[in-house]
């Protein structure tokens, strides 16, 4: 038994508000394949009338968690955005620089200090968050324009067209975002525990990924628990 | 047996609406009997527009004359039943397909998912749709079939059937379009300058022909029909991403191969001494320079 440090990462409720966004995109990829790949609709028309009937539910779901959230917590929305938005260092270029030769070769490419978001996260996750965005207002609008408003036809090819644009976009950036933060990655191991465990990033770990950010924190010490492991 | 066509003559139509009737009856498409449920189009028209139980409908068009009377034009509103299909195209379940034989457009409602990318792609505003609502239950489409399953019985198409006046008429598509062209050269002799054929090219060839005899704007239809051309790059989309998804599944592989046995020390910080130190080995990796400006 030793005592080692933790950080605390991820509140509770931004555990809960990402775990419903991943189920529900899931769901949503998963429903929307029956629209978006026609010999599956055709092999089962009835499932494919269920997967659009859930499609709406959870696409409601994906849209309103995250706004409820965002209203729930305006101060952690804030920061949050402070933390996407913010000016790049040299060691954010540096580490977009490193990235590919990172992901091709851990071992002996060693990536520079970050603050609380990586500036790689920063993009990803920024495109999943537009991609989020894009989808959402353009299935609101196929949704409720073809049945509590008649939106034109032109409108719709638009809305259709971006919301197939941006499916694709999603799966890239979800498969590169799942791969990375379940810890597929070796590197990355144990980094799952931070959106689906407790929320805490192990001392050495935190020091690893987020260097400058880690020691501001453990300077502090407002968001370090000391735990027998 | 050849492609067939069903051809309108408006030159001779009375609009009796009886055409309408025969569809419905044939179809078992029901129409609401409470007063007043139906919208009033300002005109003649009604119901004013295709719905889901209407296919057909009579279109009602005045135009005043120059010096006395006016130009009274019936236009024939449905399913065109084009050569190049865009609701075909973009239908995703094999719904929506075409009857190869006759070339007309034609449906099978259980395969239909309720997406209605059809009416999206339509340029003539056709497809209509049960069951619409937010729940997206069981929503399925509706549109005119040419009575496929009378022509299928060597019958013609339940509005054909009906036409006292004979303004449809249903045939071999050409000659449909020969006697299209015949009755559009009589209207010319008549003085009806802009009378035409409508539907002998537009999207590939129409299998429902029009013989206008007034301009083209009193029938509502599109002078040149054209589907949006995103659907056109809707359509290299799904390549792109089966081939990207590879490419990513690809990528992947080589990098989880490449990061397998990676390992690395564990670290602590000194937050008095601002050093990193190795863990097992108690060694300094790295000391902070604060002084330096170090974060």
């Amino acid at each position: 038994m030793a005592t080692k440090r933790f950080i605390k990462r991820h509140s509770l409720q931004t555990r809960l508000t990402h775990g419903t966004v991943v189920f529900s995109c899931i769901w949503l990829m998963i429903s929307g394949l029956f629209i978006f790949v026609p010999p599956l609709a055709a092999a089962a028309p009835g499932v494919a009338q269920f997967m659009r009937v859930t499609h709406r539910i959870v696409g409601t779901i994906f849209i309103l968690v995250p706004i409820i959230s965002a209203i729930a917590a305006p101060g952690g929305f804030k920061a949050f955005l402070g933390k996407y938005f913010t000016k790049w260092t040299p060691e954010d270029f540096e580490f977009m620089k490193k990235f590919v030769p990172y992901m091709l070769g851990p071992k002996r490419v060693h990536m520079p200090d970050q603050d609380e978001v990586k500036s790689g996260q920063r993009v990803a996750d920024g495109m999943l968050i537009l991609g989020g965005i894009a989808m959402g207002v353009s299935g609101l609008v196929l949704w409720l324009g073809t049945s509590v408003f008649a939106a034109s036809p032109g409108t719709i090819a638009v809305m259709r067209f971006i919301h197939d644009l941006f499916f694709m976009v999603l799966v890239v950036f979800v498969a590169a975002h799942f791969y990375l933060g379940s810890g597929i990655f070796q590197p990355y191991r144990g980094t799952r525990k931070l959106m689906f465990g407790s929320g805490e990033v192990p001392e050495s770990d935190a020091l690893y990924h987020w260097g400058f950010w880690a020691r501001e924190e453990i300077e502090k010490g407002e968001n370090v628990v000391e735990r027998e492991v | 047996m050849a492609e067939k066509a069903i051809m309108f003559d408006s030159s001779r139509c009375s609009a009796c609406k009886g055409c309408q009737v025969a569809c419905k009856t044939w179809n078992l498409l029901p129409s609401p009997i409470e007063l007043n449920s139906q919208k009033w189009s300002g005109t003649l028209q009604n119901p004013p527009d295709l719905d889901e139980n209407t296919r057909l409908v009579i279109s009602f068009d005045e135009k005043p004359r120059e010096k006395y009377g006016v130009d009274w034009a019936f236009g024939r509103r449905g399913c065109s039943h084009c050569t190049d299909a865009p609701c075909v195209q973009v239908c995703p379940s094999g719904c929506m397909h075409k009857d190869e034989e006759t070339g007309f457009v034609i449906f099978d409602t259980d395969l239909c998912t309720g997406c209605q990318y059809c009416h999206m792609a339509c340029p003539f505003d056709v497809p209509r749709y049960h069951n619409v609502g937010l729940s997206g239950y069981n929503i399925t489409v509706n549109k005119c079939t040419a009575c496929i399953d009378r022509v299928r019985n060597d019958r013609a198409p339940a509005c054909v059937s009906t036409c006292q006046p004979g303004a449809l008429m249903f045939g071999d598509r050409d000659e449909m379009l020969k006697i299209a062209h015949e009755r559009v050269d009589l209207l010319k002799e008549k003085g009806f300058e802009a009378a035409r054929v409508y539907g002998e090219n537009e999207m590939g060839g129409l299998h429902t022909l029009r013989v206008l005899k007034y301009p083209i704007e009193q029938y509502g239809l599109p002078e040149n029909p054209q589907t949006s051309p995103l659907l056109g790059a809707m359509g290299w989309m799904k390549p792109i991403l089966g081939v990207g998804a590879v490419a990513l599944v690809g990528g992947l592989g080589i990098s989880f191969l490449t990061g397998l046995g990676y390992h690395r020390d564990e670290m602590r910080y000194d937050e008095v001494n601002h050093d990193i130190i190795d863990v097992d080995t108690g060694e300094t990796i790295r000391h902070i320079d604060k002084e330096a400006g170090e974060r």
